[in-house]
């Protein structure tokens, strides 16, 4: 973040604007209250199999995309190229993931 | 650039300083080039996982192994640790780097203390639950994809480790910012990988 002023001498004062800590402790208790949603779902028991499946992805993908965003930035400008290779690793994992499953389950 | 380099012959470090020069610019971004192969590669040691995780061999099932607490206080040392080296990268933002250096130590000291959950965990599988490597299908696919995060945390404490020692030899500059920088973002990435472990192989594991 930067705001940049005209200085009596012609030339450009950097002012720069550091943020501060909270987006991230905000985002720190957001991934332990999705964290122990996931626990107490499993703990509790009693919870309906394929729901619960469901549930636990649906943390696991909140918290990774909360985590990626704001603590490696993601988000920010300028993230274009990270972004793609993300998006490029995470899409070979996902269809080795299907391959082997669908591999196992197909019969 | 010319600036980048005025800022830290005069002893001032500039804005972001991992990014400063085209240097540290190239080595975030190939960083992030490796961490899209890593994700490759944990996804090829997830999909073995999930293909095997029901061939007990009559071997012990994920539902009679694994034990929550340990899992869940692993968790939450590892999530500490990577909202601590946010914390060690916005102190090198401030250009403090006796600050960055105690975060730093922190996380590297919350590290060893989640290293140390993991030893436990599976020393007491071989011991007391004759649950070795070549026990099951699943048993193998279980130590390979844990025990290579396991060794990507060991890898990234010697990293920062060395890291620390080299902040208090040639301080704090845009040569030594982009590796700590660099460092920071492998380390959450441990941490995102580990929300797809505690995920996938031990609560999916409790499920069934």
């Amino acid at each position: 973040m930067t705001t940049d002023q005209q200085t009596p001498q012609g030339g450009v004062k950097h002012r720069y604007r550091h943020e501060g800590p909270q987006k991230h402790i905000v985002v720190f208790i957001f991934s332990i209250v999705l964290t122990l949603i996931a626990f107490a779902a499993v703990a509790a028991g009693g919870v309906n199999a394929s729901f619960a499946v469901i549930l636990l992805l649906v943390m696991a993908v909140l918290q990774v995309f909360v985590q990626m965003g704001y603590w490696m930035h993601l988000k920010d400008k300028g993230h274009m190229l990270p972004i793609l290779f993300m998006i490029g690793g995470f899409f070979v994992a996902g269809t080795c993931i299907i391959m082997s499953l669908y591999w196992v389950w197909w019969d | 650039m010319t600036t980048a380099h005025a800022e830290a012959a005069n002893g001032t470090l500039p804005h972001e300083p991992e990014k400063a020069t085209l240097e540290g610019r190239n080595k975030v971004l190939a960083f992030w080039l490796f961490l899209g192969g890593e994700a490759v590669l944990f996804g090829t040691l997830f999909a073995t996982f999930l293909a095997l995780r029901n061939q007990t061999n009559e071997g012990p099932t994920a539902n009679e192994l694994f034990h929550l607490p340990l899992v869940a206080a692993a968790t939450f040392i590892l999530l500490v640790s990577s909202l601590t080296s946010v914390f060690a990268i916005q102190a090198m933002h401030r250009n403090r780097p006796a600050v960055l250096r105690n975060w730093l130590l922190i996380t590297v000291v919350l590290g060893l203390g989640f290293l140390g959950l993991e030893i436990y965990e599976f020393s007491e599988y071989i011991r007391h639950e004759e649950f070795g490597m070549t026990t099951s299908a699943f048993s193998s696919a279980f130590y390979t994809l844990v025990g290579f995060h396991g060794a990507h945390v060991a890898f990234g404490i010697v990293w920062i480790g060395i890291l620390i020692a080299q902040l208090s030899r040639k301080g704090l500059n845009v040569i030594t910012a982009p590796k700590i920088y660099v460092s920071a973002m492998y380390w959450h990435f441990i941490d995102v990988v580990w929300v797809f472990i505690f995920t996938v192989v031990y609560l999916l594991g409790k499920v069934g």
